[in-house]
């Protein structure tokens, strides 16, 4: 029989959720209007009716699905509003469609965005307050015991937030693509940032120099992430798919296209994509998003371009071409140097980390301190304090892959804790699933 | 008086109604070759003798619906223009079909205008294969027509029929709009000649009310204006079913409507007493179309379906294969349950309980019915969960409307066709809900035929930063000004559907619901350029409203 519409090879769960009674505030980047004109592609384009790519609603995620993941203050409930249970929801729908085998891979097109939303939350971070990637991993964890996981963060602004989640995690590879933080929000992003004392080699960065085009991501893509993954090995591959690398973008300064970010998701076969940044709203993100569909759908995306697409025009300077050749090179090497450094600090046991977090919307600053209570059989647990100029979080947090010891150690240590006015103090015990404060 | 005629595919069902009350009903067998004449031999049985008193014919046709089935169409010749997106080389499958090069963009900005030598190629290459008719359809053409109106200017009068998508619907999807518009150009010739026959006929009878067609939606056309829009006559037995169902049994909550048959079974919804749309249209012979439809399934299973029992089960339909055993076949069905229940008096008790030994041998022929029955009613029961299921997962775009999602939440069934009042009780003890069969039944989609009223839908684009507003069903794309705003937006939106409704010979205003508003700040570089209003609206399915004395 004839076949009026065109088949999916892979069956693609998608969420097109736009939230356009949403903003941060009315002329904001992330307002209402963002996600309209992909809307209206979407649906022109008659992707409903493709055989195999479903739509699905976004549905609520519970404030245990956040507390699992961040330490917020004053607490979840009062940071965050229905549209960030909502996006965050939409992650969990995902993540169930594919785990259930719904679908074979899936993407979630929402918003607010999450990837700059760090373990403790204090209020909005570069457009997000809650890291919805990562309440999807450990929804996923949690309820369908997955282990290894790779995080492909092709958003232009460095996922800081990812990054700091799973900072001492090594079953969570962490690899992010994204413009030279000595020239883009938030600053940082660098090869050196390679992971915490049990984790190190399992962040890796690919700071790139302003004007990157599809040559260089493809060469990034090609040298990096896909020979780092094939030896990783993760039971699932996410992909948080910023679009705001493209040429068009307002508040960056790259020139990848629509093409290109097709290109990369076919060949990073990502199980997961959710969207991040992106904010060239009518002259990328109509085209950036039906290509990352296509190319996961395994359907013909070579029809996606904008309409002032030229591929000539964004041709890479043979010395970038070096730059990045360069910038590939030193990320293989601390992906080599992988768990190295660990030995070294087990004898010390327990490692400080200090920082500083600065939350652009309102402007403010956040001073941090992270010690790594470390152990020979597994990531080891970590005691968090973080102190805004309102509040104050004191956290003993565990992971889920801690051993039996380091869930009892910490639990000890926030039972000697003395609660101290004006402070969150706070057990965070993923292996169990609680999430206790006093 | 209003004669209300429903085609099927074996008989033509005819009521003559005052007000709500039955005159007079006929049938008559239907020869699909010849359909305008069994038409009009059921119209000659039904006219009053003063013709005066007779105010309109509304009529069901299945000349649309066979001419599709047997793939009996005009050759004509598609015009396609997509620009950026998905490959659309798929769209080509109907027929001859010719891709342009032109694009416009999401927001209805023209991209680039298409190649003349394209088109007139394309015009050399349909005049040399002998087409008359011609679809013109591009992408986003609900925006901005203008391509599609210049393509057909370029046409000009080489073809004597041209059909543009942007007319046949203002709803986005591009592919849905290039098959309603391949179907409609389809039909048009076929379609222009039964409405001449039809006509004639009337003549000869000496009646001259006007002539409505009914749609798949719940709602009429004047003949006249179905030539120019045929595909809407498509498909318009459930809608004739389900307005039946509401004119003899009137109600206002969430209900079930049930059209049980020898061999299937339709289920629509009610919500607030209104039927339910499909969200663009419904699909035709494998095309996915923006041909307004009301929401219905249609399962295999009905009261002559084949039934099996194996593995602790029964399994019914989805064929039919010959009569019940009680009336002479030789499968069982759920006829022969009814037959040994003692729920229906048809053919032979011996035989019905024959049927039920096959099924289940040794077992007592009455609790094999009994369970048959129930199973029946279950099968519905399951599909009825996944529509209602289906629509609660319809996509929404907005916090609210998630939040504010409500599910379909029945009170009653409302149940007609052949098996219906037999079925009665099962259908309630499966449901738990109280079940309606109202009287006259068997003639429920002619009287729906009758009773039903015209409906029209339109949308509205305004971009005011563009300073432009497009309302695509009638062609209209004019210059506004900065300040355009909602309000403005309803009251002309308003004007058009009650224009065209008088067009169509509605008198007096009609109800308008809005079933989409969106508004939207254009911001650029963080000032605000403008402003986005979508709106869509309808003169909903209903009955129309009877004149005279009631019932």
């Amino acid at each position: 029989m004839t076949s009026f519409m065109p088949r999916a090879l892979n069956r693609t769960a998608l969420i097109l959720f736009p939230a356009f009674d949403w903003c941060i505030s009315p002329t904001h980047p992330e307002r209402e209007e963002r996600l309209l004109y992909t809307r209206d592609q979407l649906i022109e384009e008659g992707l409903e009716d493709v055989d195999n790519i479903v739509f699905l609603n976004p549905e609520l995620a519970s404030h245990a699905d956040i507390d699992r993941v961040h330490l917020c203050a004053p607490s979840s409930h009062k940071l965050l509003t229905e549209s960030h249970l909502i996006s965050a929801g939409a992650t969990l729908r995902v993540a169930r469609a594919v785990m259930d085998k719904e679908a074979d891979n899936a993407f979630a097109i929402v918003r607010p965005p999450g990837h700059h939303a760090m373990q403790t939350v204090f209020g909005d971070r570069g457009f997000c307050i809650v890291n919805i990637e990562a309440i999807m991993i450990e929804y996923i964890r949690r309820h369908y015991g997955v282990k290894k996981i790779a995080i492909v963060d092709t958003d232009c602004h460095h996922g800081d937030g990812t990054q700091d989640i799973y900072y001492n995690d090594p079953d969570t590879l962490f690899i992010s693509l994204h413009q030279d933080g000595r020239t883009l929000f938030p600053g940082t992003g660098f090869i050196r940032e390679s992971g915490g004392p049990a984790a190190n080699g399992y962040t890796i960065n690919l700071p790139l120099p302003p004007n990157t085009g599809e040559d260089g991501f493809d060469m990034v893509m090609e040298r990096v992430v896909m020979p780092i993954l094939d030896e990783f090995k993760p039971e699932l591959i996410i992909n948080s798919a910023g679009q705001d690398n493209h040429y068009t973008d307002p508040i960056t300064n790259m020139n990848f296209t629509a093409q290109g970010y097709a290109r990369l998701n076919q060949r990073l076969n990502p199980d997961i994509c959710v969207l991040e940044g992106g904010y060239s709203i009518e002259g990328a993100l109509p085209y950036t998003n039906l290509g990352i569909i296509l190319a996961m759908a395994g359907m013909d995306y070579s029809h996606v371009k904008e309409p002032d697409y030229d591929q000539a025009r964004f041709r890479q300077p043979e010395e970038m071409t070096k730059y990045i050749a360069g910038v590939c090179d030193k990320a293989l090497e601390v992906f080599e140097n992988r768990g190295k450094s660990k030995e070294e600090a087990l004898k010390k046991k327990v490692v400080s980390e200090r920082k500083n977090i600065f939350y652009d919307t309102t402007g403010f600053n956040v001073d941090e301190v992270r010690q790594y209570h470390l152990c020979p059989d597994c990531p080891g647990f970590t005691e968090v304090t973080a102190t805004s100029p309102r509040a104050r979080i004191h956290a003993y947090t565990v992971p889920f892959n801690a051993c039996p010891t380091c869930q009892r150690t910490a639990r000890d240590l926030f039972g000697a804790t003395q609660p101290i006015p004006q402070t969150i103090t706070a057990l965070q015990d993923r292996v169990a699933d609680i999430y206790e404060t006093k | 008086m209003i004669i209300g005629i429903d085609v099927g595919g074996t008989h033509a069902d005819g009521v003559l109604l005052e007000g709500a009350r039955l005159v007079a009903k006929h049938k008559v067998a239907v020869d699909q070759e010849h359909l305008s004449e069994s038409i009009i031999s059921l119209l000659g049985a039904l006219v009053p003798n003063d013709r005066r008193q007779l105010e309109r014919v509304h009529l069901s046709s299945t000349l649309a619906t066979n001419a599709i089935v047997t793939g009996n169409l005009d050759p004509i010749g598609m015009l396609i223009q997509a620009g950026p997106g998905i490959n659309p080389d798929f769209l080509a499958n109907n027929g001859p079909t010719w891709f342009l090069d032109g694009a416009i963009d999401h927001r209805g900005h023209i991209i680039r205008d298409p190649d003349l030598r394209l088109i007139d190629e394309a015009v050399a290459a349909m005049l040399e294969a002998g087409i008359k008719s011609v679809g013109i359809v591009t992408k986003f053409s609900h925006r901005n027509s203008l391509h599609e109106r210049f393509i057909a200017d370029r046409l000009g009068a080489r073809f004597p029929h041209i059909c543009m998508g942007h007319q046949i619907s203002g709803l986005p999807n591009f592919p849905r709009r290039v098959y309603t518009t391949w179907l409609n150009a389809s039909l048009t010739a076929r379609f222009a000649q039964f409405e001449k026959a039809i006509e004639q006929g009337l003549t000869q009878l000496g009646v001259d009310c006007p002539c409505h067609i009914l749609k798949a939606d719940g709602g009429t056309i004047p003949f006249a204006r179905a030539i120019e829009f045929p595909c809407e006559s498509v498909h318009s037995g459930p809608s004739a079913s389900v307005m039946g169902c509401l004119a003899l049994a009137d109600q206002s909550e969430d209900a079930i409507l049930l059209d049980i048959g020898g061999t299937t079974t339709d289920i629509s919804l009610l919500v607030d007493g209104t039927p339910l749309l499909e969200p663009y249209g419904i699909n035709i012979a494998g095309r996915p179309t923006l041909i307004r439809a009301l929401n219905t399934v249609s399962i295999g299973l009905g009261g002559d379906s084949t039934v099996a029992f194996a593995d602790d089960a029964f399994r019914i339909g989805p064929r039919r294969s010959g009569p019940p055993m009680a009336q002479g076949g030789t499968t069982p069905t759920p006829t022969d349950a009814l037959v040994v229940l003692g729920l229906l008096a048809v053919g032979s008790a011996e035989k019905a309980a024959a049927a039920m030994q096959c099924l289940c041998p040794g077992e007592p022929p009455a609790d094999t019915a009994s369970r048959l029955l129930t199973a029946f009613a279950e099968r519905i029961s399951q599909e009825v969960a996944a529509m209602i299921d289906s629509v609660f997962s319809r996509p929404v775009y907005t916090v609210s409307a998630l939040l504010q999602r409500r599910r379909i939440t029945p009170e009653k069934l409302i149940v007609i066709g052949g098996p219906a009042a037999a079925l009665k009780q099962s259908l309630e003890n499966c449901f738990n809900l109280p079940c309606l069969v109202p009287t006259d039944y068997e003639v429920a989609n002619a009287i729906g035929a009758a009773r039903t009223q015209l409906t029209v839908q339109a949308t509205l684009y305004a971009d005011t930063a563009d300073g432009r507003v497009s309302i695509p069903e009638i062609s209209c794309l004019e210059d506004i000004s900065n300040r355009f705003g909602m309000a403005e937006a309803e009251s002309k939106l308003e004007q058009v559907i009650c224009g065209i409704a008088s067009d169509m010979g509605m008198t007096g205003r009609p109800t308008i619901d809005f079933l989409e508003r969106l508004e939207m700040n254009v911001i650029r570089g963080f000032e605000t350029s403008g402003k986005i209003l979508n709106l869509k609206a309808q003169i909903r399915p209903g009955l129309a409203d009877i004149q005279g004395e009631q019932p």
